[in-house]
């Protein structure tokens, strides 16, 4: 469970995040929707420890992430997705998969059997660089090397951009899958609100830095206000 | 619009003040030291008026450093005639290697690279200066100091050339090697350079029959060559100080400025950036050629150990120290070098170090070298950097 | 015996390779902190030479030349990593001039301390092996068992950096924290660390160069006698592209063969002038390196 309380931050004079509260519950999908600018990129910056606070609070569990290093916040179990993938194209897709095991006490192999499992299409291109790759397969590939390590939570920053319609929908199935079969809990952040809030439980959009809503996803999906004004959504 | 009209006249009716003064002195005068000293008096306070009249500096910017460069000068050249022969010689050695800085400053503020080889190309300055002056010695100085540039900035192209497409790292490696380099040169050609022993001038530079009264006949001859030269080396880094600040300002200057702040933005922008590179390297050589022919001309010989390695280094020492990519910090690092040998050999005796001793041999490159990286780690521009942040600092606390 | 193995060409070649890998491993510690932490590290050559001196002061208390050289080890990592510490760690993402100018403060620093504590005098260093060419039918041949152990000394260095980086996890983890700094951070890669531990290991390298080059070189040990090397070292590792550390060895023993073969037909003054025009043109037709694939920029 990630906790945030009154969260924010700014570059020099800008606000990017102002008062940002909500939780994103235990083996539940949270998404983050909002408008290019909105500041969800900021916030998963902000809890993975690459941009400090001005104020707030963020907890995992019981724990403040506010002032830990970002390698620390990854080793407490918090897997980050960042946005563009960040897979690293020098690297064999295999290499990517070790990197992301080295630091949890994980089985390699193992490891790397059940990401294949999950993620076919990468057991067949393990010994293939990273930048080969087409963009959904390197969208999975950042997944898998998120997931390699047994992540308590997993943020993942637009993973749909990019990507096919059809794509994007095989994606948010297995995101979908994944936290039903474990406890993890994902923060999506998605500019692309519909196919977020089909498989988000819980929903907060972001305008300016500001939270505007904060309720269940099929609340949030339902509210014509919201979709119209904020999530760019009109029949 | 009556304002305007104003400022634009000021200039002109200064200039036929100072004109209507110095006639009137002249007239009035009987000894050439009274028309020196009244002249020097007049200059000085006819630059003074031009640059207190506001608006003026923005007005023309051109004359109004002109008129700063001139101050400069007369106040110099007028004390030198005070100063002991062995500061005289010291403040021509450091006119001379501010030029040099100079070059360097212009090189890195401009372009943001950083050359490593500028004592090397001050070296080409300074053996073209001497070898012209032993094969033409009939040459005036001017001329000769012409063509030392015009070497200084050959070289610099033949350099620069793949310089046009390197970044930082990569030319500061290159001109490192050229460094190294240099002093193998020098001995492969040796029938040229004089090999181990370097070059003597054929004459030293006396002062011309038409400045005997300033010059005075009456003090030992080494003395008034030494004052003569120290006179000649103000004047001409003068002349490069005002060169360079026009240059600065230029669009040319602020073309490069905009390589150094971001590459690819000045390449949106449509500047050609091989060429603005190319171009900055090339006058940070022909600068630091200057200097070095400079530096021949005011020890009437060159050596080749002189243009070592460690001369590259200690340009960087100084103009990191006075200021990198500035104007003024060329002048402050001048300055420095002008005086830092007599400075070292004071905290030698200050000290009580065996002179002969290895520490006291080394404290100049651990000096240097420490406030090299003292400089760089905690104020990145130097004395000048320093002095301006001090300045923005006091002028916030106590606004007018 | 083979007159050939005692020809000129022959005996130029390998007492070219016995040069070139110096320098090229030289080039691969260059290489290695570029990569890694984006700074030309000017004191490459000063911070090896330092530790050799500190680490063969033993001497004067009987220790045996393994023992000293296992001292030098010692003392170039714990340079290196306290250099990266304190002396380089503030200068990521300023403007790439800063770095170079703090290097080039150190390497000066370095050099007049040394020789403040040791004098310039050259220090002869004992040598494991004899410095004396083997005969071939009564003719000089190129090597001596210390050239050889030079050479293998060199080889083995290079071959346990290449394993270091394509077998290990902490090799993964270097290269992945010199690629992606803040992707291996997200991934829990504690990339300050691994930058220190690049510095300690590129300086442990320089350190082995330095044994070699003051034991080999009839100069001995000197504050400067890495300055030279360096040169050549750097110029290597532009050739080579700095981004790549087989380029970098591979152009190393390249300029050691070709700098032979200049002292042996032109003379020994015409060696850098010859090494620095073929960099000159080397940039020119390639500003990347020549062993480097792609010449992308990063903006």
């Amino acid at each position: 469970m990630i906790t945030i309380e009154d969260l924010t931050v700014s570059f020099g004079a800008v606000q990017a995040l102002r008062n940002v509260s909500f939780v994103a519950e235990t083996g539940k999908i949270t998404a983050v929707l909002g408008a290019n600018g909105a500041g969800k990129t900021t916030l998963l910056r902000t809890i993975s420890g690459l941009k400090e606070p001005k104020t707030g609070t963020i907890r995992l569990d019981d724990q403040s992430l506010v002032h830990k290093r970002t390698e620390d916040i990854a080793r407490l179990g918090i897997g980050h997705v960042p946005e563009g993938r960040g897979v690293i194209g020098e690297f064999t897709v295999e290499e990517n998969l070790r990197l992301g095991a080295m630091m949890a006490r994980v089985n390699l192999l193992q490891g790397l059997q059940e990401q294949y499992e999950l993620f076919p299409v990468l057991g067949e291109r393990r010994k293939q660089h990273a930048a080969k790759l087409s963009g959904g397969e390197r969208q999975m590939l950042a997944m898998a090397r998120a997931l390699i390590a047994k992540p308590s939570v997993l943020l993942l920053d637009e993973p749909s951009l990019g990507l096919a319609p059809l794509v994007t929908a095989q994606l948010m199935h297995t995101i979908q899958s994944l936290c039903e079969s474990s406890d993890l809990t994902v923060i999506l952040v998605e500019q692309n609100a519909t196919s977020a809030l089909r498989i988000a439980h819980h929903a907060v959009v972001l305008h300016v830095g500001k939270v505007v809503a904060n309720d269940t996803a099929a609340n949030v999906s339902a509210n014509d206000n919201l979709r119209q004004y904020y999530l760019g959504l009109v029949e | 619009m009556k304002l305007i009209a104003v400022r634009r006249r000021v200039p002109i009716a200064i200039a036929i003040a100072v004109a209507v003064t110095i006639i009137a002195l002249v007239a009035a005068s009987t000894t050439r030291e009274g028309i020196a000293l009244s002249i020097a008096f007049d200059l000085a306070v006819a630059c003074g008026i031009a640059m207190s009249v506001p608006g003026f500096k923005a007005d023309h910017p051109v004359v109004s450093r002109a008129a700063l460069t001139l101050l400069a000068l007369d106040v110099a050249i007028f004390l030198t005639f005070f100063f002991s022969s062995s500061t005289n010689f010291n403040l021509a050695t450091g006119a001379a290697m501010s030029i040099v800085l100079l070059g360097l400053s212009f090189l890195t503020g401009a372009s943001g690279q950083i050359s490593l080889g500028n004592g090397a190309f001050m070296g080409v300055g300074a053996f073209a200066m001497a070898i012209w002056a032993n094969h033409h010695a009939t040459t005036p100085i001017v001329l000769t100091l012409l063509i030392a540039v015009a070497c200084g900035a050959l070289v610099g192209l033949l350099l620069g050339l793949p310089a046009t497409r390197l970044r930082g790292p990569y030319l500061a490696g290159m001109t490192l090697a050229f460094a190294v380099a240099f002093t193998f040169i020098l001995s492969s050609f040796s029938s040229w350079t004089g090999g181990d022993s370097g070059l003597q001038l054929p004459t030293a530079a006396t002062a011309p029959r038409w400045l005997d009264g300033f010059f005075h006949a009456g003090t030992p001859p080494l003395t008034t060559t030494t004052l003569y030269i120290t006179d000649v080396a103000i004047i001409v880094a003068g002349v490069a100080f005002f060169f360079m600040a026009n240059l600065f300002a230029s669009r040319t200057g602020r073309s490069m400025r905009l390589i150094r702040d971001n590459d690819v933005a000045a390449e949106l922008v449509g500047v050609s950036l091989p060429r603005t590179r190319v171009v900055a390297f090339i006058v940070s050589s022909a600068y630091a050629a200057l200097g070095g022919a400079l530096l021949t001309l005011i020890d009437n010989s060159v050596s080749p150990p002189t243009y070592s390695f460690a001369l590259s280094v200690t340009i960087l020492s100084l103009i990191v120290i006075g200021g990198i990519g500035t104007i003024s910090g060329a002048l402050i690092g001048g300055v420095i070098y002008a005086f830092s040998t007599n400075v070292i050999s004071w905290i030698t005796t200050q000290t009580g170090l065996n002179p002969q001793g290895n520490l006291a041999s080394q404290l100049n490159g651990i000096i240097f070298g420490g406030l090299l990286i003292l400089t760089m780690l905690f104020a990145p521009f130097g004395i000048t950097g320093a002095a301006r942040q001090l300045w923005h600092r006091l002028r916030a606390r106590f606004p007018r | 015996m083979d007159p050939f193995l005692t020809s000129r060409i022959v005996t130029d070649v390998l007492s070219g390779l016995t040069n070139g890998v110096t320098y090229g491993l030289v080039a691969l510690s260059l290489v290695l902190i570029w990569r890694s932490t984006g700074v030309l590290n000017f004191a490459q050559g000063a911070m090896p030479m330092f530790a050799t001196y500190l680490g063969f002061a033993f001497l004067s208390y009987h220790f045996g030349y393994w023992a000293c050289v296992v001292a030098c080890v010692i003392a170039g990592l714990l340079l290196g990593g306290l250099t990266e510490r304190f002396l380089v760690r503030g200068l990521y993402g300023k403007p790439e001039i800063n770095p170079i100018v703090v290097m080039v403060g150190f390497l000066i620093v370095l050099e007049a301390v040394a020789a403040a504590i040791w004098s310039s005098t050259p220090r002869s260093l004992p040598s494991p092996f004899s410095a004396i060419h083997w005969q071939l039918a009564g003719k000089p041949f190129a090597l001596s068992p210390f050239t050889v152990y030079e050479i293998a000394t060199a080889l083995v260095v290079m071959a346990l950096v290449a394993a270091l980086f394509r077998f290990t996890k902490l090799g993964l983890q270097l290269r992945a924290s010199a690629l992606a700094p803040e992707v291996s951070r997200l991934l829990g890669v504690r990339v300050g660390r691994l930058l220190t531990l690049g510095w300690m290991l590129s300086t442990a390298v320089g350190v082995i160069t330095a044994i070699l080059v003051s034991a080999n070189f009839f100069s001995g040990l000197t504050p400067t006698v890495m300055d030279g090397i360096f040169a050549y070292g750097f110029i290597a590792a532009a050739i080579g592209g700095l981004e790549s550390p087989v380029g970098a060895i591979v152009a190393g023993v390249l300029l050691g063969v070709v700098n032979q073969f200049v002292t042996d037909f032109v003379n020994q003054n015409a060696v850098i002038i010859i090494a620095l025009g073929i960099l000159v043109v080397s940039l020119m037709v390639r500003p990347s390196g020549v062993f480097t694939k792609s010449s992308q920029r990063r903006v």
